[in-house]
């Protein structure tokens, strides 16, 4: 009984792990193409504050 | 966020192909996991957090991308043996490019920009000005390396307006690539395999 505890135990811990580590991989992806992507999606050019001379 | 797409398109697509192939869904084996959010730290302060974009004087604003951009190459680098990896890496270094070319922002022509939501008529443009997160506003014959601006707009049968730039379009292919092809579970017999 003790040893089908254990075992069930173990298995929920690691499909925990491993839904975890896909939530933490999905948002760590996330912020990789928002980081390295460029689009515009909105604003306009009345958005935004001047920048100095290109 | 029209990125996000491809982590929305590539996830259900990896999915699928996992369960096809009658596997686990696993996420890729990223190393280095911590140098994204390093990276984004940058991005945070000058484009994202509203509270916090005007703070930086603009030269320091200006370079914080593109450090940005190198810290992630640095990422995609350490982790381009993965599929779509060597994909996401040129779109990557075609943005760096443009953006190092172009005062450390995206450029996007007065036209370009009428057309995206908020946008006002090319006439009414004010040049070098700031638009969306990442942009600023340029006409195309003072732009460096134009083509690799933010330059394409998606359909209008999406119904959803966004200017992208070539180097978008390889980030999107590269993270799709990259989700929708997942790594095999490590076979455990391997072992013993290794010995018939």
């Amino acid at each position: 009984m003790n040893k089908k505890l254990a075992q069930l135990i173990f298995l929920s811990n690691r499909i925990n792990r491993q839904h975890v580590q896909l939530v933490v991989v999905i948002l760590s992806l996330a912020m990789l193409i928002l980081g390295i992507g460029a689009p515009s999606d909105g604003g306009g050019p009345t958005r935004g504050r001047l920048v100095g001379g290109v | 966020m029209i990125l996000l797409a491809a982590l929305v398109l590539g996830l259900p697509a990896g999915w699928g192909l996992a369960r096809w192939q009658g596997r686990q869904y696993r996420a890729p084996d990223l190393k280095y996991l911590w140098l994204i959010p390093a990276a984004f730290a940058p991005q945070l302060v000058v484009a994202y957090w509203p509270a916090t974009r005007e703070l930086l004087p603009p030269p320091a604003a200006a370079a914080a991308l593109p450090v940005s951009l190198v810290a992630f190459l640095a990422f995609v680098w350490l982790n381009r043996g993965l599929p779509g990896m060597p994909v996401l890496l040129v779109g990557l270094v075609l943005n760096l490019v443009v953006l190092a070319a172009n005062g450390g922002w995206m450029p996007i022509s007065p036209e370009t920009a009428s057309q995206l939501p908020g946008g006002s008529a090319p006439e009414a443009a004010v040049l070098e000005m700031r638009i969306g997160e990442k942009d600023i506003l340029l006409r195309p014959e003072d732009t460096r390396l134009e083509l690799l601006s933010d330059r394409f707009l998606l359909p209008d049968w999406i119904g959803y307006r966004a200017a992208f730039s070539l180097g978008d379009m390889f980030v999107a292919a590269g993270a799709f690539w990259l989700l929708a092809s997942p790594p095999r579970a490590p076979n455990p017999n391997r072992r013993e395999n290794a010995h018939i």
